[in-house]
């Protein structure tokens, strides 16, 4: 169940999943980079393309604050860096798309790096982890998106293990609990 | 007032406005003690056991000043905090007290 095997230093590491567990994540990474594409802008403020950067200057909002997202899951994510609203979306304007951009490079890299076995046999993938911090990176943000959608608190964990199996978000629950197993064992190893 | 007193003040003015900005991590139930403290450590150079004290603080009261510095500084602070997926914030050092 996302057994890690080698260390970081010694450049060995990987990570045993079976073809489940694999289905199950690219699943909740794709849901993630769809979340995240949804308003987009760094392309226009980094690209060379001059339609590209006449595109960025028609966008009006460009100039004036962006506001907090109003998706639940991107608030957490793309988190209000001041208290106070002005400032918050003042330093919004600058920065979120960065930093949608980071974590979409993220979970990209972490989607590249999710291929079933090409035995078709075989029900397992033994995946090579070349960079681990982006792995912690990405399943993190995995996990705060899950979260979010299951109104997570400190409680939860005990709540989960009494859950009748009838209760239909039981699965995403073990899904989010095993996510936080995976990025235990990978700090683990680093 | 004596003017060597003066002096002094104007000193610590100007090194009270060099650090008047600080970085604030929150507490939250989803991130993990050990990322957290291994965040601290990525980020901030901190040794194992700083890291640790401050992940525990965050823990107990609710959040912890992690740096100070300029504000520019502190931005740069808290965008990599986020990209690493911690609930942070900056704002105005209060005299010690968040």
């Amino acid at each position: 169940m996302g057994e890690f095997k080698g260390a970081a230093d010694t450049g060995d590491l990987s990570v045993s999943l079976s073809n489940d567990e694999l289905h199950i994540l690219i699943n909740l990474v794709e849901q993630l980079l769809e979340l995240l594409g949804e308003r987009n802008f760094a392309h226009h403020y980094q690209s060379d393309d001059p339609f590209a950067q006449l595109m960025a200057a028609s966008l009006g909002d460009l100039e004036s604050p962006i506001s907090q997202p109003e998706d639940p899951v991107l608030r957490r994510l793309l988190p209000n860096a001041y208290s106070d609203i002005e400032s918050a979306d003042e330093f919004r304007k600058y920065t979120e798309p960065a930093l949608r951009k980071l974590k979409q490079d993220h979970l990209f890299y972490l989607r590249e790096q999710l291929v079933f076995p090409v035995d078709h046999e075989l029900q397992r993938a033994d995946i090579p982890v070349t960079d681990p911090t982006q792995w912690l990176i990405a399943i993190n943000d995995l996990r705060l998106a899950l979260s979010i959608r299951l109104n997570i608190d400190q409680s939860s964990f005990e709540k989960y293990e009494l859950m009748p199996d009838t209760e239909p978000q039981k699965p995403l629950f073990a899904v989010y609990f095993w996510l936080g197993g995976i990025q235990e064992s990978l700090i683990s190893h680093i | 007032m004596s003017s060597q007193t003066q002096v002094e003040e104007v000193l610590d003015l100007s090194k009270f406005f060099d650090h008047l900005w600080v970085t604030i991590v929150w507490d939250d139930p989803v991130n993990l003690m050990n990322y957290v403290a291994y965040v601290f450590i990525k980020l901030f150079g901190f040794s194992k056991e700083k890291a640790h004290e401050l992940m525990m603080q965050v823990h107990n009261e609710g959040k912890a000043v992690v740096a100070s510095g300029t504000r520019e500084e502190m931005e740069r602070a808290v965008q990599r905090l986020h990209e690493h997926g911690l609930w942070a914030t900056l704002q105005r050092e209060d005299h010690g007290r968040v």
